[in-house]
């Protein structure tokens, strides 16, 4: 059989399969009735931040594209199979893993084409910001996609029947729900659960999709999730062709427990060099980590040696008069004002992303640092009461390695990349400042 | 310009088996150009395992199948080029329409069939556009037929094609087979009806417990049996056995009321006599039934067991 001939009936078979698809009431209620009801769940919760579901979205994503894949997909594959269909498929001369491919495919557009329509309905509905990284989105999804198709295969290759998918299903489904920092928030977990989660294809999913919404580096950084995901993937698609089954009725022998175990080996090898490489660190609620700072240790902080507020780094101009804002400076707090990440879930991380723009500025040598400076301050106190920002500034300072700093605020009009270490010295210092001047102990 | 040889399938010695049961064992047989070949056995002997090694779905244990000089266990989709075939529990996607089926089937094919030319010929027209889910059974195996000539293959092979369908359906479907050789095709029919071996079959195969125990044609292995030709009658006043048992030629006979069957050597001997005798008492026939020896008998003899029982033991 000629190339051409195979990918026209492949196409043909890709079309129908998509039409076939369309015409099943149970498909659309599964593919995206679902995923719809997901949205309106996390948004009910969630609705009340600012901006409402924005730090959910890797969640609520990897939540439609695990249901898509680990039930959607073999519960299709096993139903067909089970009538007779890939029976009839198997008479046709092409390479047995061309149509199972197709299958793929159209299940990646069926559960992509779910995802775009649940972020368009998140903007439409809860305001929720698009992704900052429209383009990289797209790539991690492969990536989400890739993992969980291969499961799905499997699952496919495994379950005897429709009800075996769902039984299968469930226990890949739930427990990257519940611990695996899918449905519930990583540092919502225990240690216990944070550690396992590294073993689940589902936590390294939800990274690389948020990212791409709220991290200014995108997919940098995320390489370790990216490999996880493909390892994991690969390992669950080659043992699900391995064991596919056209036959109704046939039985898998033996050997599958040696292809499942294959499988497993991926998610125990991901988790590993998780735990080796630094990856499954815990996560601290901001709650957790900045409440737990006593008045003692604020007391503790010492100012010496502090640059000048009109020195080359750290620059801070005075109070702004009343009646004398300069009118850059307050058309930098309204762009602060709307600027998605700095209303992070966790208020630690959120004044850490605020530090973040003080030090980007003045490493930038932006020439409204000062200002900015200022701003960022006005900005903290109108947002926090003056005791809970002394905590979380004496977290920042005791604790400069936590959590993340933006290194790069286009939206701010900061274009200049900056090297994170600096940034979180400069984020101390900044919150040094500030702590000094809420405390009495530097002048302001 | 280029023309294929003519379309023959050869198995050698087919073995194949399932753990502990064999389910076909040196099994050998050919199909000539042209003919209808029926593999005839009950539920289990070992027909669906056959054709799905021909087919190439399965992989022999030992032996060789051939179509057209190709190895089916070494160029299995080759093979599949040049066989059209429908399978038992073979289906479709409950919301799929004919046409969509055969344009999907037809797609992977470099010189397909016209899909609405098949359309046409098995009577598909006005469900051409109808969700699979909704034809009848005779209109669901007259599609898989038409699946099967998708690629405008020389040999069919059909696997039990009529089970489960009405008389009505089956009497049609029988059409479209007898059509089949008649536009040239040669056919592999597996079935476990008797009648359809014998009406539609040049040649058939009889299977048993996973072994070939006779291929001959109908007329062949009738003609091979032992068994002596039955008269049944019935008369509108009662008949002396005695007389009865008298008629030249009868090896036995029985009664039952003014019903008779009688076992002759020869059939015109005996009814001559027959017709004499009761002219000769002023009794009158009121029908009579001639039966040769059939397929069943054949099968009793080969196997020493009835068609059903056979079968009852198969599927047990």
């Amino acid at each position: 059989m000629s190339a051409g001939k195979l990918l026209s009936g492949l196409s043909q078979h890709f079309l129908l399969s998509l039409k076939l698809n369309f015409r099943s009431t149970q498909a659309i209620v599964y593919g995206y009735l679902v995923p719809i009801f997901f949205l309106f769940a996390f948004g009910s919760v969630f609705r009340s931040d600012i901006p409402p579901l924005l730090f959910q979205m890797g969640q609520l994503l990897t939540i439609s594209i695990l249901g898509g894949a680990c039930f959607g997909l073999p519960t299709a594959l096993v139903a067909e199979r089970e009538q007779g269909v890939w029976r009839r498929y198997r008479l046709l001369p092409v390479p047995a893993g061309s149509l199972v491919a197709s299958t793929l495919v159209v299940r990646l557009i069926i559960v992509g084409s779910a995802a775009v329509l649940q972020i368009l309905l998140a903007k439409l509905i809860y305001h929720t910001p698009l992704p900052l990284h429209a383009g990289q989105i797209f790539v991690a999804f492969l990536f989400v996609g890739f993992a969980f198709l291969g499961l799905g295969l499997l699952v496919a290759a495994l379950a005897n029947n429709v009800p075996a998918v769902q039984a299968l299903g469930q226990c890949l489904f739930l427990p990257m729900i519940m611990i695996g920092g899918v449905g519930v928030p990583l540092a919502a977990l225990p240690l216990w659960a944070q550690r396992v989660s590294g073993f689940m294809p589902g936590r390294y999913a939800v990274d690389v999709l948020q990212r791409c919404f709220t991290d200014p580096h995108g997919l940098h950084g995320a390489e370790f999730s990216l490999l996880s995901l493909v390892v994991i993937g690969a390992a669950a698609g080659c043992a699900g062709l391995k064991l596919f089954r056209w036959e109704p009725g046939s039985r898998l022998n033996r050997s599958a427990l040696t292809w499942l175990g294959i499988a497993l080996l991926a998610w125990i090898g991901a988790g590993l060099a998780a735990a080796a490489t630094g990856h499954l660190d815990p996560v601290l609620t901001n709650a957790v980590a900045y409440e737990s700072v006593t008045t003692e240790q604020i007391n503790q902080i010492t100012y010496e040696g502090l640059p000048g507020d009109n020195e080359l780094v750290t620059r801070l101009s005075p109070p702004f008069k009343p009646n004398a804002v300069p009118e850059r400076a307050k058309e930098f707090a309204l762009r602060l004002k709307a600027w998605p990440l700095s209303y992070a879930d966790d208020p630690g991380q959120a004044v850490r992303n605020l530090l973040s723009v003080a030090a980007v500025a003045d490493i930038g040598a932006d020439v409204r640092e000062a200002e900015i400076g200022r701003v960022v301050f006005n900005e903290l106190q109108a947002r926090y009461e003056r005791d809970t920002l002394c905590h979380i500034l004496t977290w920042v300072i005791l604790r400069p390695d936590d959590g993340t700093v933006i290194t790069l605020v286009p939206g701010l009009r900061l274009r200049r990349e900056l090297s994170e270490p600096i940034v979180r010295e400069r984020c101390v210092l900044y919150a040094k400042k500030y702590l000094g001047r809420l405390t009495g102990k530097l002048p302001d | 310009m280029f023309t294929r040889p003519p379309a023959t399938i050869d198995v050698r010695n087919l073995a194949k088996r399932y753990g502990s049961v064999e389910a076909v064992r040196d099994v050998s047989f050919e199909l000539h150009s042209g003919e209808i070949f029926g593999l005839l056995g009950q539920n289990g002997a070992g027909k669906t395992t056959t054709i799905e090694c021909l087919l190439g779905l399965r992989r022999p244990d030992s032996g060789t199948i051939t179509i057209n000089g190709i190895d089916v266990s070494t160029n299995p989709a080759k093979s599949r080029q040049l066989v059209g075939a429908q399978l038992q529990s073979a289906a479709l996607q409950d919301k799929i329409t004919p046409q969509e089926a055969l344009r999907l089937f037809a797609s992977f094919y470099s010189k397909p069939t016209n899909t609405d030319q098949l359309l046409a010929q098995f009577d598909l027209v006005t469900k051409a556009r109808k969700p699979f889910e909704s034809l009848s059974g005779g209109q669901k195996q007259r599609l898989f037929l038409a699946l099967a000539l998708v690629n405008n293959p020389e040999i069919l092979v059909l696997d039990e094609p009529t089970a489960g369908l009405d008389p009505r359906a089956r009497r049609e479907l029988h059409q479209i087979i007898s059509g089949l050789k008649s536009a040239g095709k040669t056919v592999l029919l597996s079935t476990h009806n008797l009648d359809e071996a014998s009406t539609l079959c040049d040649r058939i195969g009889i299977l048993h417990h996973g072994q070939m125990i006779a291929t001959a044609t109908p007329t062949e292995l009738v003609a091979r049996a032992r068994a002596n030709p039955r008269l049944t009658f019935r008369t509108t006043r009662p008949l002396d056995a005695a007389h009865v048992a008298a008629l030249p030629q009868t090896t036995s006979h029985k009664e039952e009321g003014l019903s008779w069957q009688i076992i002759t050597t020869d059939v015109n001997r005996t009814l001559s006599a027959l017709v004499n005798e009761l002219a000769a008492t002023g009794n009158e026939m009121l029908d009579l039934q001639i039966q040769r020896p059939t397929l069943e008998d054949v099968f009793i003899e080969l196997t020493g067991q009835a068609w059903s029982e056979a079968g009852a033991e198969e599927t047990a």
